[in-house]
């Protein structure tokens, strides 16, 4: 089958068309560029129109389909459960931010309410709650980046993110039993259950990548990208 | 198996072809109803790379462009063959019932 050899454009019309494939393509995977982007390329600017400068639309948007469906699967030689364990991961991080931003959203509400409750106290309850929500907000960015870096680090096989995603499992648990020994079920429902969700996405997360299925990926010396 | 992989498989079955081969074979093959575009291709390619289905036969340098070149794998033929058996017979069933030949003429 003989391949047309990009008729019809010139060398400015070729380049900016190639500038906005390549532009589309930026949106795959990195194993997925590594392996294919030039020779995607070709094809792309073989399939070109005559005195063509820019994508199609509908090019495009199957470019950025398939760019949704390569983000979906797992990298070439990767565990499925290794690839459930990294989109538990970014749910975490996710579920973070949520409850971050639940609290900077809610808290004159907050406040509001434990003063109605116990007016006595209401220098010390609005000390507190200005405590908490500062302490949250210093707090909560370093953990988002933390389940961010761990889901990095466990999507590349990096031995070091599985035994770093322990400890933090870890640590997550005692926080939950500590708060759950200082009775948060009782006056603080909503964040407990968010804190009990997370816990239980960071132990689906630790059962996952400690599989049998997912050992020999973090064992290897390779890199993981093909 | 849906229908643009069933068609990349069949362009592949007479012999290793690469990207821009398999898009005209597949409208050959289609009569032209089925243009595939780069994103679908790579996307069904990859896939079909994943499931042993299909491997890299070779690689070329033509005018600058990288050329790969692919070929179905013994287990690709064996999938490809049972899912041809299996339109076959839904195919041969409807033209049965219809009073239909295979030839496309009434019986």
């Amino acid at each position: 089958m003989s391949e047309p050899a990009e008729p019809g454009l010139s060398i400015s019309e070729s380049a900016s068309l190639e500038r906005g494939y390549r532009r589309l393509l930026a949106w795959y995977p990195k194993w997925f560029r590594l392996r294919n982007t030039e020779e995607v390329l070709a094809v792309l600017m073989a399939c070109a129109q005559d005195d063509q400068t820019r994508p199609s639309l509908e090019a495009a948007v199957d470019l950025l389909k398939g760019a949704a469906r390569m983000r979906l699967r797992p990298m070439p030689g990767q565990p499925r459960t290794v690839f459930a364990a990294v989109w538990l991961m970014i749910a975490g991080a996710a579920a973070e931010l949520g409850v971050m931003v639940t609290l900077l959203a809610t808290q004159s509400g907050i406040k509001a309410d434990l003063i109605a409750r116990y007016p006595a106290y209401a220098h010390a309850i609005g000390h507190a709650v200005n405590v908490q929500v500062t302490l949250d907000v210093v707090a909560g960015p370093i953990v988002i980046a933390v389940w961010l870096w761990l889901a990095w680090a466990s999507s590349r096989g990096k031995q070091r993110g599985r035994v770093a995603f322990a400890v933090f499992f870890g640590l997550t648990s005692l926080s939950v039993l500590y708060s759950l020994s200082q009775g948060s079920l009782v006056y603080a429902p909503a964040a407990m259950s968010a804190g009990l969700g997370i816990w239980a996405i960071a132990a689906a997360a630790i059962m996952l990548i400690f599989n049998k299925a997912s050992s020999p990926y973090f064992q290897r010396r390779e890199p993981a990208l093909a | 198996m849906q229908e643009a992989t069933f068609l990349i498989l069949t362009a592949l079955a007479s012999g290793a072809q690469h990207g821009y081969g398999i898009i005209s074979d597949v409208a050959d093959i289609s009569g032209g109803r089925v243009k595939l575009l780069a994103g679908t291709l790579y996307t069904a390619l990859e896939r079909l790379r994943a499931d042993g289905l299909i491997g890299v036969d070779r690689e070329e340098i033509v005018d600058n462009r990288l050329r790969r070149y692919y070929r179905l794998t013994p287990d690709g033929e064996k999938r490809l063959a049972a899912e041809a058996a299996r339109l076959h017979s839904h195919a041969t069933a409807a033209l049965r019932r219809l009073n239909l030949d295979l030839a496309g003429g009434a019986a």
